[in-house]
């Protein structure tokens, strides 16, 4: 302790250097969590969404393969199922220019709700989704995107049914990062039919809440063997291993942001050794001096490697806290993205803030490390010698 | 004014400073050129499927083929339309075409969407970019499949002459299909009528392909597909279909340029601490060379060249590895999975071209420029009097 005053001392020796690699320091900081929050986001996501007793049923072959709606049913007398829902893509746009801007879904009003209790919607808004054929449930996302309050009107123009449905919002899902909007089954199938279409009579995917996490395995064996030899036969998943093949796609991509995110690590590294060991050359008369009136090579070596921590890691925290800043100013003018699905939910989850700290820390070590063991190390007569 | 060689021979003067620096405006080139040239190659491979004489016929309001239903009625009746061009044959050069997204299993176990087109023999005659390189087009009717180039060996049964089976069926594979890098490499293509019945459409068709008889007929039978009252089509120039497919990747842009310029400014913060060092380290130079008369402007102009230097070997060091390293990673991956709009999978192949370095090679000069520009202020505006005194 009795050092820090020479530590602090030699830090402000330097302002601009000082301030110039911390700077440094601190962006290559920001950089690595904003990259990092993108797989991070895509694991909480996993981890968040998908809940241990919730399965997919689909068709074998894939999901627009669709089985009967008439299954759902069956699905539902299976021994240790608490709850199913059939659901359907509606594809519906909300703005005029025809994009898909949010997921949004058919689902079945009265089941929604025990399948998905980890929503947190409120009962009284699942009542009024059951009560009103015309009722839409809406992620806060969403909802916060478009400035839309419950009891608002909208109208969503499918890109896949024939038909424009003009919904009333009635619940929201308590959840910032969810986007999704749910509408009624039966209203969609009755639209259908309305317009000269058959019903609805097929479901993409059928989502089950079993009753204990354990017998999921045995849930999905037998409702697969259900289906088995129909013209629909299922292939049952877990909600983790559904949400984990539909973002598989997406490892490509992650493993280019990876490479970059090596390399702007291995900068920072660069920058710091190189501006550490710049300090400790101009100062080798002074360390020679030091040594030379008796200090020992441990304190002037713990010295050295002080400060290059104590800038890193001043450095390091103000990039995490400036990251943190950053993705909430990104996350609000994004929104959902399909190219990036989960990747562009820029999530600063706890593991990637104590990896910018770990990896600031780190950089500090490794760039003190070296020169201030050379420093240390040198014969003062030979310093000396080269300075006078 | 000082000679070019004054600066270009301080930055060789101090290799391993000098190199320190241009690593670190290096690293930030690779990382720069790699994420332009991903997008780049994802938008070229998406948009490169376009052709400017093929119009795009969907149901009105859909936004892709995998979302579009055609009745056969309606194909029928356009597909006599004027301004179509026929072969040889005198047929029009109209091509049904049905989209669906089957789950393929890759090796890993895990398992992808992909996009299977059925589509008519008609379609390579309307699809000018598609060519099968190996083996042969598939015969309708026999459970056979050509496969995209992109496709190939990525997931169970794509190989040539291998069973591969998806939905209710099994295929045969009888050919590769090679699209110039476009995104028709990522498809497997079958006889439409047997995917309509494996996928259990009720509607044969999820839209058509029309290739044009002249530019000129273009904008008059996207008037008249429109305008026709009997089905609600909308019928668009393939070019901009696919324009419109690959606009989801520019929001990725954003997230580069953010990227690039955070790291660019770290960098410049790199160069700006060796360029300090050496004008610190130079303090007696700089003094001699103003009590010999150069002006401030020329020290100024010589410290911005040799940060110039500086950044220029870096961006060389850099646009050399980056093109490497999107060797390597197209080496070892294969190609990049990347989800398209129709949340199928896309196999894009990376590419770092000439206008990727442009853009990492923009941030390089800046790094140089600004990050020089303080340093050589400062040597400009040292005191020679000073400056010769304090050596």
């Amino acid at each position: 302790m009795k050092y820090l005053g020479l530590v602090l001392a030699n830090l402000r020796r330097n302002k601009l250097r000082t301030v110039l690699t911390g700077g440094a320091i601190m962006l290559a900081v920001v950089l690595v969590c904003l990259l990092l929050t993108m797989p991070a986001g895509l694991d909480a996501l996993l981890n968040n969404i998908a809940n241990n007793t919730r399965i997919s049923v689909h068709n074998k072959g894939g999901v627009v393969y669709t089985m009967p709606y008439s299954f759902t049913r069956k699905v539902r007398q299976v021994d240790g199922v608490l709850a199913a829902t059939a659901t359907m893509w509606f594809g519906g746009a909300f703005e005029e220019d025809g994009r898909v801007s949010f997921p949004n879904f058919a689902v079945e009003a009265e089941y929604v709700g025990a399948v998905y209790p980890d929503y947190n919607i409120p009962a009284e808004q699942l009542a009024d989704f059951q009560r009103y054929r015309d009722g839409a449930i809406v992620g806060r996302q969403t909802m916060h995107k478009y400035n839309w309050k419950i009891g608002d009107r909208i109208t969503l123009r499918s890109t896949v049914w024939p038909v424009n449905l003009d919904l009333r919002i009635v619940g929201e899902m308590p959840s910032d990062r969810s986007p999704l909007l749910w509408l009624n089954w039966t209203y969609l199938d009755e639209s259908l039919k309305a317009h000269g279409y058959r019903g609805l009579g097929i479901a993409n995917v059928i989502w089950v809440r079993a009753r204990d996490p354990n017998r999921v395995n045995a849930i999905m064996r037998t409702i697969d063997d259900l289906s088995r030899n129909s013209d629909a036969e299922t292939a049952c998943e877990t909600e983790k291993s559904y949400f984990a093949n539909f973002f598989g796609s997406l490892q490509g991509f992650l493993t280019i942001v990876l490479i970059v995110t090596a390399l702007v690590a291995l900068c920072i590294v660069f920058i710091a050794a190189n501006t550490a060991s710049m300090g400790v050359r101009e100062r080798a008369r002074e360390l020679a001096v030091l040594k030379a009136i008796g200090f020992g090579r441990r304190v002037i070596f713990g010295t050295l490697l002080a400060e290059a921590i104590a800038l890193s890691t001043v450095a390091g925290s103000s990039g995490v806290m400036l990251a943190i800043g950053l993705t909430r100013v990104l996350k609000a003018s994004t929104g959902w993205n399909p190219a990036l699905g989960p990747l562009g939910s820029f999530m600063v989850t706890a593991p990637v803030i104590v990896q910018g700290l770990f990896l600031s820390l780190f950089v500090g070590m490794l760039a003190g490390v070296v020169p201030s063991f050379g420093a240390a190390r040198k014969p003062v007569v030979q310093t000396l010698h080269e300075v006078f | 004014m000082l000679p070019v060689s004054y600066s270009v021979r301080n930055v060789v003067a101090r290799p391993g400073r000098s190199l320190m620096s241009a690593s670190v405006i290096a690293l930030v080139v690779i990382a720069c050129s790699l994420f332009l040239g991903l997008i780049a190659s994802l938008k070229r491979t998406v948009s490169s499927s376009g052709d400017p004489m093929n119009l795009v016929v969907m149901r009105k309001g859909s936004e892709n083929d995998g979302a579009s239903w055609l009745p056969l009625a309606a194909f029928q009746a356009i597909r006599f339309f004027d301004g179509i061009a026929r072969d040889a044959a005198d047929q029009p050069l109209a091509s049904p075409e049905l989209v669906v997204q089957p789950f393929f299993h890759t090796h890993a176990g895990g398992r992808e969407n992909v996009l299977v087109r059925g589509v008519e023999p008609v379609a390579l005659a309307v699809h000018n970019i598609v060519k099968i390189t190996e083996g042969r087009m598939f015969t309708p009717s026999t459970h056979e499949a050509v496969v995209g180039r992109g496709v190939v060996g990525r997931y169970v049964g794509t190989t040539l002459g291998s069973d591969l089976a998806f939905g209710h069926g099994t295929w045969k594979v009888v050919g590769i299909l090679d699209a110039d890098g476009s995104s028709f490499e990522s498809e497997v293509w079958i006889d439409v009528r047997e995917l309509a019945y494996d996928a259990r459409r009720p509607s044969p068709y999820s839209g058509a392909r029309l290739r044009a008889a002249s530019a000129a007929d273009l904008e008059p039978l996207m008037r008249r597909i429109d305008a026709d009252p009997r089905y609600a089509l909308h019928a668009q120039r393939e070019t901009e279909y696919y324009a419109k497919q690959s606009e989801s990747a520019d929001s990725l842009y954003i997230l580069v340029i953010g990227i690039a310029v955070l790291a660019g400014i770290g960098a410049g913060f790199g160069a700006s601490n060796t360029m300090y060092a050496a004008v610190q380290a130079r303090t007696a130079e700089i003094g001699t060379l103003r009590a010999l008369g150069f002006s401030r402007a020329a020290i100024l102009t010589a410290f911005e060249l040799e940060a110039l230097a500086l950044s220029a070997v870096g961006f060389a060091i850099g646009a050399a590895s980056a093109v490497g390293l999107s060797r390597l990673i197209g080496y070892l991956l294969g190609g990049i999975a990347f989800g398209a709009a129709t949340s199928t999978t896309n196999v894009i192949m990376l590419k770092v071209t000439t206008s990727d370095l442009l853009g990492a090679l923009v941030l390089a000069l800046a790094i140089g420029i600004c990050g020089g520009l303080a340093p050589a202020w400062r040597a400009a505006h040292l005191r020679p009097i000073d400056a010769l005194h304090k050596a």
